[in-house]
Order: structure tokens, then C-alpha cells, then sequence
């Protein structure tokens, strides 16, 4: 077996204050081994972030608890670990690039001190501030920007610059595991287009394993090995980009996603959006998270939590998953067209 | 319907000013003394107030004399009853013409911008230069002692740092989009700033006002002292503070009650504008 | 009468810096007709928006002409906007800030009818506001709910509601889903389109996103730093692009299929160049991979390259 990275097992996180509670994440478990790329997909309020902070030990201490589960690291538990041991891990170990390059810099520090700070904290090879200064040199080539400018301060570089620059002091430690929260999400597609394939070479590179964050199932196609959607909480399914993306059956709320939005290469005049909305995070559903917005919804939805159902490592959150038998898979077969021979290799498509 | 509406917003207010304890405790004392103050004269009779009495001069507290008597033998209980009536003129007036002409001023700057901007911030500067005391000690002297006249020097005292305030919170109500909406349906300026940009605005601005009744009580009160205020023998709780200061070790009590009276009264004033503003605000409702 | 409900020749909006003029429009042309939709793509800082604000008069236009039903609003003054403008409205993107969060949704949506005293009474305010909800699919029990109480995709139903009350027909839609989540997205988006079969609507819409102008638009217009670039039905500028820019734009949306899976991809270089006081020649110049020195000396003008097809430069054509 390859080197696993990170393991999650069942974590559940939930924010408490006085009025209410959230339960943000419930009982989400996955994988990643080194090298891989994992994507997060889901919309505002499914616990992406949340699930990420939680593997940095970053919850707000006040109101955040983890209320079950395991987060292993290259085997530890770094759960439970105090403040002292996790900083050990941060930005050494697994670092993190946040969506708004705008805000995650420090305006009166120039790029170069802000891309040494990590070095410089976590510094194991005893390097001299020689050695520190051109290791950051180096860094801010491999990002794309010429050495010149790491005495610049933020506000000289434009948004794509600065997402490089952020990039450039989460990658400059060589950590293990890269946590990307929507990195592209707040600039143009060209640029976009430009980070994402650097962020894909020098994982290449590295060896680094990353957890991409985002919303946008194009994004993920083209930079992710896996893919766990998530809802309110859960991953409903997850599996290799395949699995989502042509696999023979899905959870509704991914056919959902597919469906509403609007395709490049199709032409359909009208868009399949899941109606409804997100379930109340303080108030969720007592069966399956989805019912009160599914479309194939059944009885037993509505009071069951469904488990989850595992085929060659596609893993659905569903209840439809149980009926297996042939009435089903003809079901199946029939709703989704001329797929099921598994070697269909599109997109699924927009069903009217 | 759009009555009952009225109505429904009005319960829906008071349900949520409910909620905040402290903005109710400071709710009851307001009452207190705006009830004081408006009933005066059936607590107690304003001759009391003047009248000297040679043999009770400087006495504590007792049962004929719930406050004790000042250093002329007067009842100090009346004095306060009827000095609430001057003092919260005073700063209640005060405070909302200061509101009224600083909002206007401010609201204007800070939204039209430009040459605008420029000639009302200039002219605030100015002002700003010349301590506020030493303005209303201009005014007064210029004007003449009177109650009018003291309100008028007051308020000019107040005005230049309420343009600040209100200009600079509009400047960044004013960039916000639905601003440019309501333009874009056509909405007149003076709506734009009366029903989008003061009420989003309206946090800072209610607490700045309520906290500056109670200055503007002592900035009276100062200009008493000078004898540039309220004339002897009428009574003002600043005044009364100011002629306590003489007897401060001999009769405390001259000193206690009135400073007590300003205490509270401001203590309430700034709860209550702390209950408006939270409960004033949509987003903070439940 | 034309056809064409907006026309817009050679508009031009610069704004004053610090730092010289900034061309945001620099040089629009075009038409919409009755019950179309134009799509305005580009990246930010391309001068969308302004396009958008400078039709409907948010901005007074620098030069240039805009037609709307063969009136020049550019021209009329103030007092005669006003009749006009409740025949122009805007949908605007951000559905966070850009309802007055003191005010309810009942009076969010009666205002524009307030301010432009359309309404004889409060009885008619009350009718019609009740059937816009309903049109746009709010639930009639949420008129006395404030903004913040209301998901994105609500919220922004208040937002197309308030422009459609005035029963426009030229709608300004200035990124309307772009803050909203995919699923959300699609419900406001069947809406438009919905609305505007109903009420034969005209639109411009101004978006970010190519796969959403595509399936909204008639025809797409692409711009790069204040300039039209390309102009084409939107079947044809999809299966045909022309000026590099719009090559460009079209091969760095990631599409959500396998086939996408760590594609190499040739990826544009370099970032837009600032609008401010912008250098004579095509504008996308310092990015091009096709740039030539004849690029730099003079401008490129629109050329029809087939019916409809407008390119603003020389290789495609």
C-alpha cells in the first residue's frame, strides 16, 4: 500500500454559543494518500471549510468542539494535540491557501519576509538567514515571480500575483499535505487557468498531497484523483474523479449539482437547479440530510439516516443504494441512458 | 392595513427592547425623571426652592429636608426636583439640534462629496480649532445670558464633532450598492439620505447623541459655574454641583445628590440609546 | 421604427485617476433587439459593469450615443430621464449588499413604484407588489421579512423583482448569480429566462462566466480592457472564436468532465494591463501570443468577418 497522508475517521465538529447549535461536519471520513489531490465539493454552509480548519487545529476555540472521530497524520492522531505541537505541524507539515488573496497577506510586511516567516519559524535544517533568503529566491521563481521583487510589499501586486505569493508561503516548507480553500474562486478564469496548473505541476513536483476545497466541478475535474461531495455535513458519495463523473449511479444531490449547471458543449434551454434549500444547520433533518429536497425521495428517507454503500471504492450516502436488485439496475440503466456498459466517458448529461 | 402595519411594527419594536434587561432598567429610571421633571410643581412648590431660611443653613439630610439645605438655608430636595426640569431641557434640546444640524451637515458631506465636502469640512475644521467651552463662552457673551441663548451656545459647542462623526459613518453607508439601486430606480437624493444611508448609519449616531446629553448637562453646568448659564437663584443640577464645590468638606450631601441626579440620568440615557440601537436594527432582531 | 429596442454607437466613459484617464468604455458599438439578450463577458476591470451602469444613466457617458426606442437618453435631460427610466432597470450582483437591510422585503419591492408615484393608491402599491412576489416566486408570507433573514438565492429574488415592478423593458443584469451557490444559481437563472418570455424582456447580461452567458444570450459580446473585441451570436462565437482573446478566455474555463483531467492546456501568460491612459493598438497586445509590431501602431476596428461576426483584429479574419 502507498503512503497515506491523512486519514479521517467519522469526525464530527459542531459550533456551540449560547442560542443555538451547528452541526457543521457529522461524521465525515476519508483518505488521502501521497500525491494525491482530493476534492471537496459542495456548496456555502456544507462544512468544507470547517473540515479543513479542523484538520489545522484552526477552529475557533471558543465555540467549535470536536465531537468525534479521529484526524490521523501520517498515523498520529493530531486531534487532541495542544497549541505547542500542532504549530509544529503548521505550515511545516500542512499548510493552507486561503480564497481571498486579498486579505490572507500582510500589507507591511514585504512578500519576501512573509515567505521566509514559515522558514524561519520551523527552521529544522539549522539554515543561516543566507540560506533562508535564497530558499525564498527560489520559491517565488517556482510561483512564477522574478526573484526581484520579494522586497515588494502586497498591495504591488495585482490578485493573481498575490494568490502566487500565498501559494509561495504555504509550499516554501515543502509540506506534506496542502489544504486549498476555493483558491481560484476570486480571480479571473485566465488567471485562474494559470494557477491551478501551477498548483498541479508543483504537486507533481513535490509529491505533495492537496485537499482542494471549491465549488466548481470544473475546477475539480481538472486537478482532482478524488472527489467527495459533500451536504450538509456528509459526504453523500465519494470516489475517483471517474466514479463521479461517469460512474453508473450517483446520490440525487450530485445529479442535482451536474444538472444545474449550465453546459459548454450542450444546448439545453433550460437548466435542472434542485429546488429548496440547504437544511437548517442548527435543525437538520432527522433521516437523510437531503430528503426534504430530493426528488426520489421515499418514506424511509424521511426518518433513517441512510448508511453508506460501497462499490470498488465509490461510496453512496443513500438509501436508493440498497435496492439492488434488477428492477433497480434496469431503472437505473433506463434513467440514464445509453450509459451502464461503464465506458461511457462524458459528462452525465443534463436530463430533461 | 398599512395602520395595523404601523402598529405591528411598533409592538414588534418594543418586543424586541424587551429583551434587553438593561435598556428596560434604564427605560424605568428615564422615566423617573422625565416624570420628575414634568410634575415638579406637585412635588413640590417652587417657592420652596428660593425660599431662605437663615437658621437651616448648610444642614444635612432630615425629614423636613429630604436632601438637606444648600449654604442659604434652601431646600436642596426642591431644588433638584425643579433643577431636572433645566437640565434635561437643556441637554435633550441641545443634543437633538446638535443631531438635526450635524446630520444635515455631515450627511450632506459625506454624500454629495466634492466642493461640497470640501467647504463644509473646512469650515468644521475651524471649528474644531477653538476649544468647544471657549465657543460657547463666545456665543453667550456675544448673545447674552439667557436659557435660549445658553442652548444656542451648546449646541454650537456640539455641532463640529457631530459632523465628523455622521460625515465619516455615511461616507462608507453611502458606497454601499443599494444605494446605487435606489438611483437606479430613480430615487431623489434627499430619500436616498433620509431612508437609505442615515438609517444604516443610525448605530453610532444614537449613541453619540445619547451620550452627549449627559456632556452637554455639564457643559451647562461649566458654563453656570462662570456665571455664564442658568442665573442664580434658579436652579440647575451643573449649577447646584458647581456651588456644592465651595462646601465640599463641611456639607457633602450639597454635592452628592445632584452629581447622583447627573449620574443617573446619563446612565439611562446611554442604556436607552443602547436599547434603540439594537433594537432599531433588523438584523439583530431575536 | 427599428427593430432594435437599444442602440448603442460608439459609447465612451473615462473616468479621472490620480494616474491619467481611465478608459472603462472605450469606443462601444452595438444593438439589442426587442426580446434578446446580449451577453457581456470579460474579466474584471474590462469595463462590464460601467458598459451596464453607463446605459441606464448611473454613469453620464463621456461620448457617444445610446438609443433606447430611437431616443438618445444621453441627451435628455433630467426631468425627461425620468419618464424613461422606469422602462430601464438593473438587476445588480451582490444580493448581500445591495437590499437596504432596513427595510422589509414588502418595502424593498414597493419602492421603485414610491419613488416614480406610479400607483393611485396604497391599495394598488399592495396589489401589484404581491403579484410581482408571486411572479418571481416569493412565498407572500415573507413580505414582512427583512433581507438577512433570507438565503442568497431569496434575497436575490427580491433583487429581480424590485427592477421588474416598474415593468421595464430593457433590464440591465450585472452578474446576478454570481454570488450564488450552482444549485441556486440555476433556479434565478430559469427565472430570468422564464420573465423574460413572459414580460418580453430585453436583456444585457453582464457576466464573468461563459458557460452561464452562453446559455442565457442571443448574441455575446467580449471585452478586454474597455474595448469590444468580438461580437457574434452565441452559437457561433462558441464554435467559432476568432480573436485570440476570446481563444483564450474559452480554453481556460475548467469543464466539469473527465476528459478535463489534467489536460495541459495552453494557458494565457501574463495579467490584464491597467485601463489607465492605455497605449495606442489592440489592447490584448501584451498578452497575445500572435502579437506582431503592426498590433501596436493602430487601432483594430470591428470587421465583420461573416454576418454578424464582428472581430477586432487582423489574424482570424
Amino acid at each position: 500500500m502507498e503512503n497515506e497522508v491523512l486519514r479521517i475517521e467519522d469526525l464530527s465538529i459542531l459550533y456551540k454559543t449560547d442560542l443555538e447549535t451547528v452541526y457543521a461536519v457529522n461524521g465525515i471520513s476519508f483518505s488521502l494518500k501521497e500525491g494525491e489531490t482530493m476534492g471537496l465539493v459542495g456548496e456555502t454552509g456544507a462544512g468544507k471549510t470547517t473540515t479543513a480548519l479542523g484538520i489545522l487545529g484552526l477552529l475557533p476555540e471558543r465555540t467549535a468542539r470536536v465531537t468525534g472521530g479521529k484526524i490521523l497524520f501520517e498515523g498520529e492522531d493530531i486531534c487532541g494535540l495542544g497549541d505547542r505541537e500542532l504549530q509544529r505541524i503548521r505550515g511545516q507539515k500542512i499548510s493552507m491557501i486561503f480564497q481571498d488573496p486579498m486579505t490572507a497577506l500582510n500589507p507591511v510586511l514585504t512578500v519576501g519576509e512573509q515567505i521566509g516567516e514559515a522558514l524561519y519559524l520551523h527552521n529544522q535544517e539549522n539554515l543561516s538567514l543566507k540560506e533562508i533568503d535564497a530558499k525564498v529566491e527560489e520559491t517565488l521563481e517556482l510561483v512564477g515571480i522574478p526573484r526581484e521583487r520579494k522586497s515588494e510589499y502586497p498591495y504591488q501586486f495585482s490578485g493573481g500575483m498575490r494568490q502566487r505569493v500565498v501559494i509561495a508561503i504555504a509550499l516554501v516548507c515543502n509540506p506534506k499535505l496542502l489544504i486549498a480553500d476555493e483558491p481560484t474562486t476570486a480571480l479571473d478564469v485566465t488567471i485562474q487557468a494559470q494557477i491551478l496548473s501551477m498548483i498541479c505541476n508543483l504537486q507533481r513536483r513535490y509529491g505533495t498531497s492537496v485537499i482542494m476545497i471549491t465549488h466548481d466541478l470544473g475546477v475539480v475535474a481538472e486537478t482532482c484523483d478524488k472527489v467527495g461531495i459533500m451536504y450538509a455535513g456528509e459526504i453523500v458519495e465519494y470516489g475517483t474523479l471517474a466514479d463521479i463523473f461517469t460512474g453508473e449511479h450517483h446520490h440525487p444531490y450530485t445529479d442535482g449539482l451536474f444538472g444545474s449547471i449550465p453546459s459548454l458543449t450542450e444546448n439545453s434551454r433550460r437548466l435542472h437547479p434542485i429546488e429548496g434549500l440547504m437544511p437548517d444547520p442548527t435543525d437538520l433533518p432527522a433521516g437523510c440530510k437531503f430528503a426534504p429536497r430530493c426528488t426520489k425521495c421515499m418514506e424511509i428517507c424521511k426518518n433513517t439516516q441512510p448508511g453508506v454503500y460501497e462499490e470498488k471504492g465509490h461510496q453512496i450516502r443513500c438509501h436508493l443504494m440498497k435496492q439492488k436488485d434488477e428492477n433497480r439496475k434496469r431503472d437505473a440503466l433506463a434513467r440514464r441512458g445509453k450509459s451502464g456498459s461503464g465506458e461511457n466517458v462524458q459528462a452525465p448529461e443534463v436530463k430533461r | 392595513m398599512v395602520k395595523s402595519r404601523k402598529r405591528a411594527q411598533l409592538s414588534e419594536f418594543w418586543r424586541r427592547y424587551k429583551k434587553n434587561k438593561t435598556a428596560v432598567i434604564g427605560l424605568v429610571i428615564l422615566i423617573i425623571i422625565v416624570g420628575t421633571a414634568l410634575f415638579a410643581d406637585l412635588i413640590v412648590p417652587y417657592a420652596r426652592c428660593i425660599e431662605q431660611v437663615g437658621a437651616d443653613r448648610l444642614q444635612g439630610p432630615s425629614a423636613a429636608h429630604f436632601f438637606g439645605t444648600d449654604e442659604l438655608g434652601r431646600d436642596l430636595f426642591a431644588r433638584v426636583v425643579h433643577g431636572s426640569r433645566y437640565s434635561l431641557l437643556i441637554g435633550l434640546v441641545t443634543s437633538l439640534m446638535a443631531l438635526v444640524i450635524g446630520a444635515v451637515l455631515g450627511a450632506s458631506a459625506g454624500y454629495f462629496g466634492g466642493m461640497v465636502d470640501n467647504i463644509i469640512s473646512r469650515i468644521i475644521d475651524v471649528f474644531m480649532c477653538v476649544p468647544p467651552i471657549l465657543l460657547s463662552l463666545a456665543v453667550v457673551a456675544a448673545l447674552g445670558t439667557n436659557l435660549r441663548n445658553l442652548i444656542i451656545a451648546i449646541t454650537v459647542s456640539c455641532v463640529p464633532g457631530n459632523v465628523r462623526l455622521i460625515r465619516s459613518v455615511v461616507l462608507t453607508a453611502a458606497e454601499r450598492d443599494y444605494v446605487e439601486a435606489a438611483k437606479s430606480y430613480g430615487t431623489s437624493n434627499p430619500r436616498i439620505i433620509f431612508r437609505y444611508v442615515l438609517p444604516n448609519a443610525m448605530g453610532p449616531i444614537i449613541v453619540n447623541t445619547t451620550m452627549s446629553i449627559s456632556d452637554m448637562m455639564l457643559s451647562a453646568a461649566g458654563l453656570s459655574f462662570i456665571g455664564m448659564g442658568i442665573q442664580p437663584p434658579s436652579p440647575e443640577w451643573g449649577a447646584l454641583l458647581s456651588n456644592a464645590q465651595t462646601y465640599l468638606f463641611t456639607a457633602p450631601h450639597m454635592l452628592l445628590f445632584p452629581g447622583l441626579c447627573i449620574l443617573f440620568s446619563s446612565l439611562a440615557f446611554n442604556l436607552v440609546g443602547d436599547g434603540l440601537t439594537d433594537a432599531l436594527d433588523p438584523k439583530l432582531k431575536d | 421604427m427599428s427593430q432594435n429596442l437599444l442602440e448603442v454607437n460608439h459609447l465612451k466613459k473615462y473616468f479621472k485617476t490620480g494616474a491619467g484617464m481611465l478608459h472603462a468604455v472605450d469606443d462601444v458599438s452595438f444593438a439589442i433587439p426587442r426580446g434578446k439578450t446580449m451577453g457581456v463577458v470579460g474579466e474584471s476591470g474590462c469595463g462590464k459593469s460601467t458598459l451596464g451602469r453607463t446605459l441606464i444613466q448611473l454613469y453620464a457617458p463621456t461620448e457617444g450615443e445610446i438609443l433606447f426606442q430611437g431616443k438618445n437618453v444621453a441627451s435628455l435631460s433630467r426631468k425627461e430621464f425620468n419618464r424613461i427610466r422606469p422602462k430601464m432597470q438593473m438587476i445588480f450582483q451582490d444580493p448581500y449588499s445591495s437590499l437596504n437591510g432596513r427595510m422589509n422585503v414588502f418595502q424593498l419591492i414597493a419602492e421603485p413604484l414610491i419613488v416614480n408615484k406610479i400607483c393611485r393608491d396604497k391599495r394598488e402599491v399592495e396589489e401589484r407588489v404581491a403579484k410581482m412576489m408571486d411572479t418571481v416566486g416569493l412565498a407572500s408570507r415573507l413580505a414582512m421579512a427583512y433581507p438577512h433573514e433570507l438565503d442568497g438565492g431569496r434575497r436575490q429574488r427580491i433583487g429581480v423583482a424590485r427592477a421588474l415592478i416598474l415593468e421595464p423593458e430593457f433590464v440591465v443584469c450585472d452578474e446576478p448569480v454570481s454570488a450564488l451557490d450552482v444549485s441556486i444559481q440555476a433556479q434565478i437563472l430559469n427565472l430570468l429566462m422564464d420573465l423574460q418570455e413572459q414580460m418580453g424582456l430585453t436583456y444585457l447580461f453582464i457576466t464573468h462566466d461563459l458557460s452561464v452567458v452562453k446559455h442565457i444570450s442571443d448574441e455575446i459580446m467580449v471585452m478586454y480592457l474597455g474595448k469590444c473585441v468580438e461580437r457574434a451570436p452565441a452559437e457561433e462565437i462558441f464554435a467559432n472564436p476568432l480573436h485570440p482573446y476570446t481563444k483564450a478566455l474559452l480554453a481556460a474555463i475548467p469543464i466539469p468532465s473527465v476528459e478535463s483531467c489534467h489536460k495541459i492546456r495552453e494557458l494565457l501568460q501574463g495579467e490584464v494591463t491597467s485601463p489607465v491612459n492605455p497605449k495606442p493598438g489592440c489592447r490584448f497586445a501584451a498578452r497575445c501570443p500572435h502579437a506582431a509590431e503592426r498590433c501596436t501602431q493602430g487601432d483594430f476596428p470591428l470587421v465583420e468577418t461573416t454576418p454578424g461576426h464582428f472581430v477586432a483584429c487582423d489574424i482570424g479574419v
